[in-house]
């Protein structure tokens, strides 16, 4: 079994967004939003002690993923590797698992009006190659592999070299992207960009955005399967959060 | 002998290549766009002037992904941002179409659609004409990079030496001519530099990073998580200093005096490398008497480094001689005293005896090229009208002296310029003082402009010629001898080329014809023209473009133990120059001399400009992917200017110059990572090109706020980090 993880050595990072437009290029992502976001801390100290650290930000492809429960339609679930995937035949664009997102790693694709985000470049996997930001990054920051096999690169940067992730006192959802830093790299962004709440909908957005189009959408026994579903998410959600 | 090696290894590689065409045919498998068959072109990127190995993946007869291109041997599959984003350069759907003339007045924009036929009978005409009025020197031509080899034939064949391209005069040419003058030679792109093996890396203003060249990055990651200790030199927190052991947030302008204590500090406490200076350089004793009064502490006055910082850092490199990086930068026209600053540090690299030695500066090697046998140029009488040889000595005859065009354009000294031809570059974008370059181009009688993007300069161009991009046209080799392995890099089209376009080496080819000129253009295609610059290495053409690049093994280092086979430092004396005879012979500092610099009046900033990783000069603002990930510039100043220009972190403001000059409104970005008296912008922005419709007006232009240069005495180029500057916010600007 596999547990696909992926590790970004900050160290070495220039932030040079090759990643993010060799990203962009490869899954047709429209301009103004990505699914791996370089982001930076911006200098911070005072003058000339100062600290700074890029963030290339992406799905963390969870554990313990507060995306896949509000998916009304199902379309976001996690595969047996880990990865966590987005069915577009099922999205109905509604943005659940948008603001679900700790990581704000989701972006719904206004050309298509489907959720996209990262799924570890699954279809290169499946041809045997690596994920786009990986082959191309210019300073060799990222490593992706199988956390499970003790003979790869991820595992030994994650178990020898000590990889964090980016969690909060709050949210730690169990995140499979790691960062490497020499100078605390990691820790800055933790404190600059730390994970938040999941926000989960209302009882109102569910009308408006989950139910009215699946049930447009759906016919016959599928409508049935998702109502039931839906109002046993309701009920759950609205248990677990209070929004 | 050592042709038998490489003929081995090529075979070796061959080997390796066929595994892995192999390969890549077996991962053609369909794809996510539709299922249809990928053929995959092997050539070289051409977003910026690194030229990385990429391998265009074609579907249906478009290109639909950029990847790097794993075989290329610098390189090895490594693509930035600009790289990955190369086919929306292609389908940028304002790029120029169709070869047009002008209607109306220059810089009015009207044109009529011409067709080929026309457009360069009609040129061909003027050529003639212009060269039986004022003779051929009064064409000049301003080029850029390798694209242009076959244009810059021409231009020398019809007669003119006046070609100027701003890599030199605006770009590397001080560092170029200090590296020859210490060790006989310049350096070249791609830089010859041992980053990955680095014990100490210096970066002096150089900002990697945010300069993104894809194997300097990756070679300087590799050398960082080798451990190797890193000093920065820069008034702002660039992305370099963020990683750096020791930020030197020096005084602008005053580098030399931190140099020269640095040599101080090194020849006081024995920490040179005796050894490999008493076998290679000339002029010691004299540096030694020189650097003697130039103690840290006198540095410290003007850099305002401490001076315990400059000791340490001094120390760190001599610890760690000759693994030591001096990166001898790349554009280096700041201050007009920039060939005496290239000494410096050519200097403290021969100091250390970094230069020849593991993690130093590699030497180059040379590639085994062929080629068509030529007619001899014809040789103007009347000399250069850029001042190369002449008024700037030391300036390359070869690269040029654009602003020395400019010029002699305006003034007609020292003899009449009446012809513009700009081929690849950008000259209201990359010669500073635009005003003088707009006056320079309404004299002129012919202006054509031959480009693939209607940029600012085609409103004023007579006829505008559409070229392919490279995407879709053949170029002569990129021929490298400055990297470890010297290579040679094939650029093909992966498409035919779009609209009315064509390949540069048919425009220049068909006037060539119409001028009589056909002598220089011996081949029939540009596959026999590669073929004949392949044939000494033994490589099948078919080969090299089926892989896109072919290398050799390098030397790159001197080795100590063996004599050598040819002088290793072909100066004069054939040692490295520490003191310059050449330089006391024409009247100038044979050892480097610190002059303080004016600083910025009271109220005043010191305008800095640099680079994103995103985006190349003035070139790719209208990419619509690149545009996605940063569509204009900001200007950065610290909270403490910020306050007292009563500006806030987000505000907009205008740019104006101690001239009067103004920017477009710009975003203030306030930091803690820049000095109080300095103000920094992206290069490239604030474009005043209607036909551009994502770059026209985005953010502000530092080339426009240039109106000030220091002339470097020795190579004529432009200092332009010599103009103050201050935020007007943007209300007040309008007014």
């Amino acid at each position: 079994m596999a547990r696909y993880a992926m590790v970004t050595d900050l160290t070495k990072c220039v932030g040079c967004q090759a990643c993010t437009a060799a990203c962009n290029s490869e899954w047709d992502v429209p301009a103004g939003h990505a699914r791996t976001r370089v982001l930076s801390t911006g200098a911070v100290g005072v003058f000339p002690n100062l600290r700074s650290a890029f963030y290339v930000a992406q799905c963390n492809h969870c554990d313990d993923p507060p995306c896949v429960q509000p998916c009304p339609s199902g379309a976001t679930f996690q595969s047996a590797d880990g990865i966590v995937k987005i069915d577009k035949e099922l999205c109905i664009g509604c943005g659940f698992c948008v603001t679900a997102c700790p990581y704000d790693a989701r972006y719904l694709n206004p050309a298509t009006s489907k959720v996209d985000k990262c799924d570890f470049c699954a279809a290169r996997l499946e041809r045997g190659l690596q994920p786009a930001c990986v082959t191309t990054c210019t300073a060799h920051a990222k490593y992706f592999g199988n956390l499970e096999d003790p003979s790869s690169e991820v595992y030994r940067l994650v178990y020898a070299r000590g990889a964090q992730r980016i969690e909060s006192d709050d949210v730690k959802v169990g995140p499979n992207v790691y960062y490497l830093g020499a100078r605390g790299e990691p820790d800055l962004v933790a404190e600059t960009f730390p994970p938040r709440q999941p926000r989960m909908p209302s009882a109102g957005q569910w009308w408006e955005r989950a139910f009215k189009p699946l049930a447009f959408l759906m016919v016959g026994a599928t409508f049935l399967g998702q109502a039931v579903a839906f109002f046993t998410q309701l009920r759950k959600g609205e248990g677990q959060f209070d929004d | 002998m050592s042709s038998n090696i490489s003929r081995r290894d090529w075979f070796r590689a061959t080997a390796a290549a066929a595994a892995a065409a192999e390969t890549a045919r077996a991962t053609q498998t369909p794809g996510q766009r539709g299922g249809k068959r990928a053929l995959q072109v092997a050539t070289n990127c051409e977003m910026c002037f690194w030229r990385c190995g990429v391998l265009a993946k074609v579907q249906e007869g478009k290109v639909t992904r950029i990847e790097g291109n794993p075989q290329h041997p610098l390189t090895q599959g490594r693509l930035c941002a600009r790289g990955n984003a190369g086919q929306f350069t292609l389908y940028d759907p304002d790029r120029l179409k169709r070869p047009q003339m002008r209607v109306g007045e220059r810089g009015e924009g009207r044109f009529r659609d011409v067709s080929w036929e026309e457009a360069l009978d009609w040129l061909a005409a003027r050529l003639q004409e212009l060269k039986q009025k004022y003779g051929p020197e009064s064409v000049a031509f301003f080029p850029h990079g390798v694209a242009s080899t076959f244009f810059a034939t021409l231009m020398k064949a019809y007669g003119t030496p006046n070609s100027a391209e701003p890599a030199f005069a605006q770009c590397r040419g001080p560092r170029e001519v200090g590296y020859a003058l210490t060790f006989g030679r310049g350096l070249g792109s791609p830089e010859p530099l041992d980053l990955d093996n680095a014990k100490v890396i210096v970066l002096i203003g150089s900002h990697l990073g945010e300069n993104v060249f894809t194997s300097q990055i990756t070679q300087f990651a590799e050398g960082l998580a080798r451990g190797a200790k890193l000093i920065v030199v820069d008034p702002r927190f660039s992305t370099a200093a963020t990683k750096a052991d020791w930020w030197l947030p020096i005084r602008p302008g005053t580098d030399i005096a931190l140099l020269l204590a640095w040599m101080h500090v090194l020849l006081n406490e024995n920490l040179e490398d005796k050894e490999y200076l008493a076998r290679y350089a000339t002029g010691l004793d004299s540096l030694r008497e020189h650097v003697r009064p130039f103690t840290p502490e006198w540095a410290s006055k003007e850099t305002e480094l401490p001076p315990a910082l400059i000791r340490e850092t001094a120390r760190a490199m001599g610890a760690a001689k000759p693994a030591v990086l001096v990166h001898p930068g790349r554009h280096v026209t700041w201050y007009g005293d920039d060939t005496q600053r290239a000494r410096a540090m050519a200097i403290l690299t021969a100091l250390l005896g970094a230069y020849g030695q593991k993690g130093g500066i590699l030497l180059p090697t040379p590639f085994p090229r062929g080629g068509f046998r030529l007619p001899p140029f014809p040789v103007s009488k009347r000399g250069r009208a850029d001042g190369a040889g002449e008024k700037y000595p030391l300036a390359s005859e070869e690269q040029g002296v654009t602003n020395g065009l400019v010029e002699a354009t305006l003034t007609g000294e020292p003899y009449p310029v009446k012809g513009w031809i700009v081929y690849g570059q950008n000259v209201l974008e990359s010669i500073p003082q635009r005003e003088r370059t707009l006056a320079a181009i309404r004299q002129l009688e012919l202006m054509v402009v031959v480009d693939i993007l209607p940029v600012e300069q085609t409103l004023f161009a007579d006829l505008v010629l559409p070229e392919a991009t490279y995407l879709e046209r053949y170029d002569a080799p990129h021929i490298v001898e400055t990297a470890a392995r010297p290579f040679l890099a094939v650029r093909q089209p992966a498409v035919a080329p779009l609209y009315d376009t064509r390949p540069g080496w048919w425009i220049a080819r068909e006037l060539a014809r119409r001028l009589g000129l056909e002598a220089w253009f011996p081949w029939k295609n540009p596959d026999e023209h590669l073929a004949r610059i392949l044939e000494p290495s033994g490589v099948r053409l078919e080969e090299a473009k089926a892989r896109g690049a072919v290398a050799f093994e390098g030397r790159p280092y001197i080795d100590l133990r063996k004599p050598e086979d040819g002088p290793l430092f072909p100066t004069e004396s054939g040692r490295i120059e520490l003191f310059s005879k050449t330089l006391q012979e024409l009247g100038h500092d044979p050892l480097p001399v610190y002059r303080p610099p004016a600083g910025p009046p009271p109220g005043w900033l010191r305008l800095l400009y640099g680079r994103a990783p995103v985006h190349s000069f003035a070139r790719t603002e209208n990419n619509a992917l690149l545009s996605g990930l940063m569509e204009e510039n900001a200007a950065w100043i610290s909270a403490g200017a910020a306050r007292a220009f009563g500006l806030r972190d987000g505000d907009r403001a205008v740019i104006e110059n101690q001239d009067g000059a103004r920017s477009l409104p710009v975003v203030i970005r306030t930091t803690p990572g820049i000095r109080n008296d300095c103000l920094y912008m992206v290069h490239g922005f604030g474009q005043q090109a209607p036909g551009l419709s994502r770059a026209n007006g985005r953010g502000a232009s530092d080339t426009g706020l240039i109106t000030r240069v220091a002339v470097d005495p020795l190579m004529g180029g432009t200092g332009m980090r010599v103009n103050f500057v201050r935020p007007v916010p943007a209300e007040g600007a309008e007014s």
